[in-house]
């Protein structure tokens, strides 16, 4: 009996530091998704820009003792540069119905911002500083991180304002009508691209800022994090429903706790294949994920 | 009118005469500066080429950097003091025609293996620094010298590290110079169990897709310490003992809810089975990204081990960069450490040239005085055309050398072709790496 609730208290335990945890995917995932809502095109680039705008982030602190509010505001803005230069170079100028040459555009774009952080840092792994790293609340048995409490909120406070851009402001309405029918809002006064590029700005902000907490809430920063969180990131995305911003917060967490529960039964070997199975269950019997809408043929 | 007319005709035949003397004085001229230059050139261009490679992109960059540079600086030290003796008496340089990306991808070193091999001067290969690449790269040499049956590649291969136990019986052209893990890791836990009696127990965890680290914990590591008596309270394994690889099998299957992969961002549920487990010692056989990121998740869980104990690659500068604070204590066996005359001016000069000496880099500097060893060893002529035959007789002398003067002691090869290096324990104190013990005494 001592062991079931042993088991239940590690479990539990589990479930609640990936979803803590998962608050990180989430925001890599909305950033996914919101271009995706956008342009209807996948930014292979995202997690790469927002690891690169988090290096930026640490140059501030190493370089100019920047507190870490403002390691967390370098990255943004970083990232929504990075953001920038990538609309500019792998979707701007590249015709609208070739999806193809944008995601590999994109897909160039990763492993160009990859290598350029291995060519200067040589690939070494850096201390990123953690806000509230020495914070742990413990309740009974339970443990929960002070850091990664910070991380859900920011993440909370981070989707918050996103919501209010796109559903309260003019900005966001014109994102939306781009979303929806672009050539009918550009009959109406809105630039298609200036609207693209804004949206890849703001998506980079979002990514910043999870780049900047995934680092904290690692304690460290390397380029080995590129690739595993760029698959979360689609994977959340895709699950959420492509276009769903509330589908990508539901869904991150959702991942988190989930590998988690994995990883805890079966092991790091196996973790990853639950997970891209979910992923494979989701695409065969429900492709449009938990929110998005129905993919149809034009 | 008609005397103008002879003296030109005389002038006319004198000048042919002189332009073809002029002719002959140019061309024998010009002969002789030709066989002049062509005698001068011979000497002059002849080197021993080497070909070296290692990780130069990729996340495992800074192995391919710091090797590059110790190699390089250690090519410029044997050339400034005369270069190498060959087989003719003459001296000559020894030149590093290249240093290629390897990425530490297996694919990738084998083709620039092949490359090495059918399209370049090398007498020699140089890489690469990852075990998983040298073992994939050794299978595509011939097995052993002179089979005419086996139709692998006859390269002479001289890895800077590549430190995975077993990895010389895969073919008799490639050679390592690295310590012997087994023994490192067996010393290690004999002088912590005389030096730490009040550790009793341990735990760790490793990341299973890095085959180094993977394969050193579960068959070398964990063994080494039960034969000192520690006592493994990780998930029961019976099998579990003292000899090499004793129950790694099962203990891989049993520890994998508390082992990482080298990408992961998220060690709590690893980092909180350990503390359930509250082991006195515990050992984290990973490279410093992922090391670093389960000593941060340990200390956010307020899981505090009397002892820390890693892996031989995570002894470098990359763990001071990544986690100093949370690396303090820990306690490494590696086979550099500036302990000598001779390492720290190597150190040094390294360092100058930007790049920093440790286990992997100082095997690359002591391997181009190895190759200057072998080179005047086997006589070798340094001729294109000779270039088969001088990488046997290259082979030859470097398997002929069992024993040389390595940066911190002598560097030994067993009969089964695999090296044997010195170590020595170093701990993070104060954020440096500092030697707490040479086993030599």
């Amino acid at each position: 009996m001592e062991d079931f609730w042993y088991e239940v208290v590690e479990v539990s335990q589990s479930i609640a530091d990936g979803l803590l945890f998962g608050s990180t995917y989430a925001l890599i995932g909305i950033g996914f998704t919101l271009i995706f809502g956008a342009m209807g095109k996948l930014n292979m680039a995202y997690a790469a820009a927002a690891l690169g705008g988090a290096y930026a982030g640490l140059a501030g602190f190493v370089l100019i003792k920047a507190p870490l509010v403002l390691v967390f505001g370098i990255s943004a803005i970083a990232t929504a540069a990075l953001g920038y230069a990538i609309y500019f170079t792998c979707f701007r100028f590249i015709p609208v119905n070739n999806h193809l040459a944008s995601l590999m555009a994109s897909v160039g774009a990763l492993f160009f911002i990859d290598e350029v952080v291995v060519h200067v840092t040589r690939g070494s792994p850096l201390t990123f500083p953690s806000m509230f790293g020495d914070v742990y609340f413990e309740l009974g048995p339970y443990g929960i991180r002070g850091d990664l409490v910070f991380v859900f909120i920011i993440g909370l406070i981070s989707t918050g304002v996103l919501l209010y851009i796109l559903f309260r402001t003019r900005l966001g309405l014109a994102t939306r009508a781009v979303a929806q029918q672009d050539i009918a809002a550009q009959l109406c006064g809105i630039g298609v691209h200036s609207t693209n590029s804004v949206t890849f700005a703001i998506a980079g902000v979002l990514g910043g800022i999870a780049g900047a907490m995934t680092a904290a809430a690692v304690g460290v920063l390397s380029p080995v994090m590129t690739v595993p969180l760029t698959v979360k990131g689609i994977i959340v995305a895709v699950i959420g429903g492509l276009g769903s911003i509330p589908g990508a917060i539901i869904a991150g967490l959702f991942i988190g706790g989930f590998e988690n529960v994995f990883l805890y039964f079966r092991g790091i070997d196996e973790r990853d294949m639950y997970v891209v199975a979910l992923l494979f269950v989701f695409l065969v019997f429900r492709p449009n994920g938990l929110f998005g809408t129905a993919i149809t043929r034009d | 009118m008609h005397l103008c007319r002879s003296m030109f005709r005389l002038n006319v035949k004198e000048e042919i005469k002189i332009m073809k003397r002029l002719f002959r004085g140019v061309s024998v001229g010009l002969l002789g500066c030709a066989l002049m230059f062509s005698a001068l050139t011979s000497s002059a261009e002849r080197s021993v080429k080497v070909l070296g490679w290692g990780a130069q992109s990729g996340p495992l960059k800074s192995f391919g950097v710091n090797s590059e540079t110790a190699l390089r600086s250690a090519v410029a030290e044997i050339n400034a003091a005369g270069g190498v003796k060959l087989g003719d008496g003459s001296m000559v340089p020894i030149e590093v025609i290249g240093y290629e990306d390897s990425a530490c991808k297996k694919d990738q070193n084998i083709a620039i293996l092949r490359k090495t091999a059918s399209t370049t001067d090398a007498i020699v290969g140089m890489g690469t620094t990852c075990s998983g690449s040298c073992q994939a790269m050794f299978g595509v040499l011939q097995k052993k010298v002179g089979d005419a049956s086996d139709s692998g590649l006859q390269m002479p291969i001289l890895a800077d590290t590549c430190i995975r136990p077993g990895l010389a019986k895969i073919s008799e052209w490639a050679f390592r110079n690295v310590p012997n893990e087994i023994a490192m890791y067996d010393a290690l836990f004999a002088w912590l169990s005389q030096q730490h009696p009040d550790i009793k127990t341990f735990s760790g965890g490793t990341e299973t897709d890095q085959g180094h680290s993977f394969i050193t914990h579960t068959k070398v590591i964990v063994q080494a310490a039960i034969r000192h008596g520690f006592e493994w309270v990780g998930p029961a394994v019976p099998e579990l003992g003292p000899k090499v690889g004793q129950g790694a099998k099962e203990l891989q299957a049993a520890a994998k809810t508390q082992h990482w992969l080298m990408g992961d961002t998220n060690y709590s549920v690893q980092a909180r089975k350990i503390k359930k487990q509250n082991p006195d010692m515990v050992l984290v056989s990973s490279h410093p990204f992922s090391a670093c990121g389960f000593l941060k998740e340990m200390k956010r869980q307020r899981v505090k081990p009397k002892l820390l104990v890693g892996l031989t690659s995570s002894a470098s500068q990359e763990t001071l960069n990544g986690c100093m604070k949370e690396a303090e204590g820990i306690i490494i066996p590696t086979g550099f450490a500036p302990i000598t005359p001779a390492a720290q001016k190597a150190n040094e000069i390294v360092s100058k040239a930007g790049g920093f000496l440790d286990l992997h880099s100082a095997a690359a500097w002591e391997n181009a005085y190895l190759v200057k060893a072998a080179v005047e060893a086997a006589g070798i002529s340094a001729n294109p055309e000779n270039l088969a035959e001088d990488r046997v007789k290259f082979r030859n002398a470097l398997a002929g050398i069992t024993a040389a003067e390595g940066l911190i002691g002598p560097v030994t090869r067993n009969a089964e072709g695999e090296a044997d290096k010195p170590y020595v324990f170093v701990q993070v104190v104060d954020g440096k790496w500092e030697v707490i013990h040479d086993p030599r005494g």
